[in-house]
């Protein structure tokens, strides 16, 4: 069961990721048109449409993340632990308090993606999914890491 | 946007409120609840880890932050939650992943 969790809670992360990053990139730099090149083009989507899905995956993954998290208490920072990967232990420790941190930002960041957008809230918006981007990118990268460690670090 | 100001306020201060409860505990010992995963229970007061395991103090932290956030938004009149600059929410936001970065950097030596 707990492998089932973890692989959903990985392909969700995988999905928030990549709708995430398209709407960071998107409100970036106003897009070309027609839009020439792969980043032009990465970034010439129609970014409002990717923020119920990214608050929706953001909310399922955490809940995954959350109910994963005794597992790696018991199972997995003891081992760390014992290999005195003092530094693995610490990215998961802000990956949790980065991943509370982009819970509490939710609400806020989807009453300023609603349409119509206005464009005195364009900073805002920016801000906010730039902000949530890199909460998201950096536990990706966490939970490779730390999911993968005993390969990374034989 | 007023119809929904007080959004304005939950997430303004939930990550402040956190961080701020996290600190607490860091520097007291002292949580709301732990859960003991050996155990599969929460208690509110501090069980010997030769029996119950380690705590998970983290849910703790959530529910604190979820609750005074939730609170102070009911209660900050919507006009009031309206006028708040938009600009704080993410400025006091990254400013709370910058006081995370910095505390927890502690264990890259």
């Amino acid at each position: 069961m707990i492998q089932v969790l973890l692989i959903v809670h990985g392909l969700l992360a995988a999905a928030l990721l990549g709708a995430v990053t398209h709407q960071a990139f998107s409100v970036g730099r106003k897009a070309k048109a027609p839009p020439q090149g792969f980043v032009e083009r990465f970034r010439g989507v129609n970014s409002p449409t990717f923020t119920n899905a990214i608050v929706l995956l953001f909310f399922v993954t955490f809940i995954l993340g959350s109910l994963l998290y005794p597992r790696y208490r018991i199972d997995v920072r003891p081992m760390l632990e014992d290999l005195q990967l003092r530094a693995a232990n610490g990215i998961f420790e802000t990956k949790e308090h980065f991943a509370a941190v982009g819970l509490g930002v939710l609400p806020v960041y989807w009453l300023f993606w609603r349409p119509p957008l206005k464009l005195e809230y364009a900073v805002t918006r920016r801000y906010l999914t730039w902000m949530l981007a890199f909460v998201v990118w950096w536990n990706f990268l966490t939970g490779e890491v730390l999911n993968n460690i005993r390969g990374l670090f034989p | 946007m007023t119809q929904y100001a007080q959004f304005k306020i939950f997430s303004l201060l939930f990550g402040a409120a956190y961080v701020a409860l996290f600190f607490y505990s860091e520097r007291t010992g002292y949580a709301l609840f732990r859960y003991y995963p050996v155990l599969g229970r929460f208690y509110r007061d501090s069980q010997p880890i030769e029996t119950a395991g380690p705590p998970i103090l983290w849910y703790s932290w959530l529910a604190g932050a979820a609750v005074v956030s939730l609170v102070a938004s009911l209660v900050v009149p919507r006009r009031l939650a309206d006028r708040v600059p938009h600009d704080w929410i993410w400025l006091v936001n990254a400013a709370v992943l910058l006081v995370i970065i910095v505390y927890e950097r502690r264990w890259f030596y």
